[in-house]
């Protein structure tokens, strides 16, 4: 009987692969000396993919370097076992410690590019590390290099085993580092926040890969992130790092069930609530017949330098706001909708098409009038840090505005700033502070207000929640809301932060490579996609809910491959190259934005003939 | 690559031609008479007028600058590779040139090679041990080097090695007075004195230059020392260099990986200071009687003469502009994100 239940034990957990106990890790900067870990004890075992969350600044990175044995300098690992294998990699010889890294753990961090050597082609690179644990000859190590770049999904492997890290996009890069960790298939694999920066689809490409990794060759994985979605979706247990300390370890679906720690619940909290108080946007019922503003056949080229070819940044978008509403516009980086936002207030000149705000050409105005419409047209960036003059006190800096467009005197303007203040739920004795050692979403609170100043009817927010911490975006959007109801001002809303999005926005439009290829009311959209690529956009998103895993259903709708260069765009579907649904029609007949019957429109023949019904996506979207 | 070369070759032309012609007029501004000072004290009036005449200075400003150029039918000029005569030793300035510019090239040259090999691997390991000792005294280095003048270093060791310990030759310019220098080919002498057998001559030379480059060595090593440092200890920062520890890389290779991301941006600052050295060094050459460009270039401006002032201008403009662009294509090289 005793000798029964040990094995019966050791068959419900697997043997660990890394059991650490009471790591500390020390910073020392001068006389003072900061703590982020103090007697952390946390075991890894083989199979399974442990998540760890935690505040910004909980030390959440240097964790996952510690687990390596290394700290960035000037930092210390003062105390602790990191037993790999049973053997303490702290107390091996270095030569030991350093043939276990990258040979048994394995480490992908959050800035893809800046971790390889930009001065070596990858291939190169990822050579040097295979070879620093097999001894191969230089071809057969160029082989296995493009074998392994093939493995993790780079296209094209022969000719982007001689690429420099700069000719690669983000995605790729974070795959060529990934190639990297794998080169020796190692027992153990941290990833720190690896898709940070990454695009949705491309998010999703990687963590299913990720995943499948980890299933197939029984390693263990620790994915360090930010988002709740990837936990539920990918995970089996989560750690939540507080002070220092694993505050708690519960299996994923007890974690969303009944979540232990006060941070934990807060961060839960934070996402349900959020959706409660926020849904059922009622739009501000208006007899108007006249869009605000429209965008008509809007297109934008930028020219390339050395060449005559030209960056097709923005193709033939049309849009129209109506008074009170706010639009979002959705889509992944590089997809235009900046450039979109930046025309509707003219900051950039248009190539082709016009954009016509009270009936009138915003072209044609004169310079006053152009003044007296900029007043109007208010736009609040996506980084708060760089838009507010660091040199300036918030009253100087929301008294510009007036400054500008009236003739108020200075002790009027700083009346209406304090009044500006109260609007965003700032104190009023901020009034004499600068901008710096404000948290991001407050100084993104002072742009909104600085955008109020002139009584606008549109505003343009371009990605104002990117920076923003979880709670901060939870807040700004309620407050974005009450402004609307209050001043009835209309939004464009830039992002590509779908949660957010569907809860601010009465209509949405997707875009992809410079064209709108479906919009219609968020409610549609958001429930039955038609388009395909806004059916891979929306299936990509991840929902905190581990009951309904994305890597226990099958999709179809994953794109292949990464976004295609605005620069040769193809003739036909922009998508035909990536599209799950594509027909060898699609890539000969360039698609127009076709009117649907139930009020949307999308760009896809296939979908406008009835061709492609697409059901609903499975499982409740955010 | 090829186009980028022709493209910079031409804009420097330009800027020479550009050059040429502000440093023809900027002269001319000088308060100076030199035909004054080739006649003499008291002077006849006709002796005078005369010697106006012979340099041409009772022409017209543009009918100068066009005869300098070559323009006129007065005689060949600098479009056609004629750098004119000097007014003070009536042989061609280009000849002149040839003559002076290869020693200070010679000891230049040596002295950046030398202060490069000894700086970086200094540099390197400071950046790697920050706060050591070796990075200590380091910096007292840089701060004792860079703090004296050269001049004030170069009598030093003079007094030290040649004086005090009588290690190093006397310092009486580039061989000893009493051996004959071998037949000139390329200017330089340690190369010409191999090509004409002469290796007694060779080893003479190299004896002669010891003195001067430790000098330079010394002085230069102060700044590219501090400068590897900096830009090693930044690139140690990197991103990339963590994660090459991470992928447990051979510590090797981890440090050259860093090197190389710091060699770039220090090529640039070598480029500058090795043009700025070419007229730089006169002081060094003051001191150890060497017979180079700088020391032309001093004789010429005290002289007023003012074809060698431009000669000697352009042609340090030219090698540095020279230089400037191997440095690029050098960068370029190291760094693939740089595409001309």
């Amino acid at each position: 009987m005793n000798a029964i239940e040990p094995a019966s034990a050791a068959q419900l957990a697997p043997p660990p692969v890394l059991h650490v106990e009471g790591l500390s890790v020390s910073y020392r900067t001068g006389e003072r000396v900061a703590t982020p870990i103090r007697g952390l004890d946390l075991t890894l075992r083989a199979g399974e993919i442990v998540g760890l969350i935690g505040e910004t600044g909980s030390g959440k990175s240097t964790l996952a370097l510690a687990l390596l044995g290394l700290v960035r300098s000037p930092g210390r690992i003062v105390s602790g076992k990191l037993l790999f294998g049973g053997r303490d990699l702290l107390a091996m010889p270095p030569d030991e410690r350093r043939a276990v890294r990258g040979r048994d753990i394995a480490i992908i961090v959050q800035n893809p590019r800046a971790s390889l050597n930009p001065l070596l082609r990858i291939g190169r690179q990822i050579g040097y590390v295979y070879r620093s644990r097999a001894h191969s000859s230089a071809a057969e190590t160029r082989r296995q290099t493009i074998e392994l770049l093939r493995e993790v999904g780079i296209n094209d492997p022969e000719r982007r085993v001689d690429a420099y890290a700069h000719e690669l996009s983000g995605g790729m890069a974070q795959r060529a580092l990934i190639a990297m960790a794998l080169a020796s298939r190692p027992k153990l694999l941290v990833a720190d926040e690896p898709t940070s920066g990454l695009d949705v689809t491309i998010q999703a490409q990687f963590l299913d890969q990720m995943w499948q990794t980890v299933q197939h060759s029984g390693s263990a994985a620790l994915l360090i992130a930010k988002e709740v979605g990837i936990i539920a979706n990918y995970c089996d247990r989560v750690l939540v790092l507080h002070e220092g300390r694993i505050a708690e370890d519960q299996p994923v679906r007890a974690f969303f069930r009944a979540p232990l720690h006060p941070y934990s619940r807060a961060v839960l909290a934070l996402q349900r609530d959020g959706a409660a108080k926020l849904s059922g946007v009622a739009m501000a019922a208006g007899a108007t017949t006249r869009p605000l503003i429209s965008a008509n056949g809007l297109s934008k080229h930028f020219p390339v330098r050395n060449s005559a070819k030209v960056v097709q940044a923005v193709s033939d978008v049309t849009l129209d706001i109506w008074p009170g509403e706010t639009l979002g516009l959705v889509g992944e980086s590089g997809s235009g909708k900046t450039t979109v936002g930046r025309c509707f207030v003219r900051l950039t000149e248009t190539t082709a098409g016009h954009i016509v705000y009270h009936g009138r050409d915003l072209e044609r105005l004169s310079g006053s009038e152009l003044r007296q419409a900029r007043a109007k047209l208010q736009i609040v960036l996506q980084d708060p840090f760089d838009s507010l003059n660091p040199r300036w006190t918030v009253a100087e800096l929301l008294g510009e505005p007036f400054r500008i467009h009236t003739k108020l005197g200075r002790a009027e303007r700083r009346q209406r700033a304090a009044d500006l203040l109260k609007v965003v739920d700032l104190e009023a004795d901020l009034l004499d502070r600068r901008p710096r050692g404000l948290g991001a979403g407050a100084m993104q609170r002072l742009n909104i207000a600085r955008a109020l100043a002139t009584k606008p009817d549109f505003i343009v927010l371009d990605e104002p929640t990117s920076v923003l911490s979880p709670s901060a975006i939870v807040s700004l959007v309620a407050l974005l809301r009450r402004i609307q109801v209050e001043f009835g001002v209309s939004y464009l809303f830039i992002s590509h932060d779908l949660t957010t999005v569907r809860y601010l926005c009465h209509r949405v439009a997707v875009m992809y490579l410079g064209q709108i290829v479906e919009t219609g009311a968020v409610e549609q959209v958001f429930a039955r996609p038609r388009h395909p690529y806004a059916r891979a956009l929306l299936s990509a998103h991840l929902d905190p809910d581990p009951a309904n895993r994305r890597v226990d259903r099958r999709s179809d709708e994953q794109l292949k491959g990464e976004i295609p260069s605005p620069i040769d765009l193809p003739v036909g579907c922009y998508l035909a190259s990536r599209c799950p649904h594509v027909l060898p029609r699609c890539g000969e007949q360039p698609q127009n934005l076709v009117p649907l019957a139930d009020g949307r429109s999308v760009r896809c023949w296939r979908v406008a003939t009835g061709d492609l019904t697409g059901d609903a996506l499975t499982g409740p979207l955010v | 690559m090829g186009r980028y070369i022709v493209k910079r070759v031409a804009v420097g032309l330009v800027q020479l031609i550009g050059l040429t012609v502000a440093v023809f007029f900027l002269i001319r501004l000088l308060p100076a008479d030199p035909a004054s000072r080739l006649v003499g004290m008291n002077p006849s009036r006709e002796a005078y007028e005369q010697a106006r005449h012979q340099l041409g200075l009772d022409q017209p400003l543009l009918t100068q600058l066009g005869a300098y150029l070559g323009l006129s039918s007065s005689g060949p000029g600098l479009l056609e590779g004629d750098f004119g005569t000097s007014w003070v030793t009536s042989s061609p300035v280009g000849s002149e040139i040839a003559t002076y510019l290869p020693v200070t090239l010679e000891l230049v040259t040596i002295s950046f090679l030398i202060a490069f090999l000894v700086s970086v691997p200094i540099g390197m390991v400071g950046a790697l041990n920050p706060g050591g000792r070796s990075d200590k005294a380091v910096f007292v280095y840089g701060l004792f080097a860079g703090s004296q003048p050269e001049f004030w270093w170069g009598l030093l060791f003079v007094y030290v090695f040649f004086f005090a310990l009588g290690w190093a030759p006397a310092p009486l310019g580039s061989l000893s007075p009493m051996t004959s220098p071998p037949p000139s080919v390329t200017g330089f002498l340690t190369i010409d004195s191999l090509l004409a057998g002469q290796p007694d001559v060779f080893v003479e030379a190299l004896q002669h230059l010891v003195l001067p480059v430790a000098t330079l060595v010394f002085v230069l090593s102060g700044p590219i020392v501090k400068m590897v440092r900096q830009n090693m200890a930044r690139a140690l920062r990197a991103d990339f260099v963590l994660y090459a520890n991470c992928a447990g890389l051979p510590p090797a290779r981890v440090a050259r990986y860093a090197l190389r991301a710091a060699m770039a941006p220090s090529m640039t600052l070598i480029g500058i200071l090795y043009g700025f050295m070419l007229g730089g060094a006169v002081l060094v050459e003051n001191v150890f009687s060497l017979p180079g460009i700088g020391q032309y270039a001093v004789r010429a401006v005290l002289a007023y003469d003012y074809p060698a002032i431009q000669g000697v201008v352009l042609v340090i403009t030219a090698l540095s502009l020279v230089v400037y662009l191997g440095i690029d294509l050098i960068h370029a090289a190291i760094d693939p994100r740089i595409v001309h």
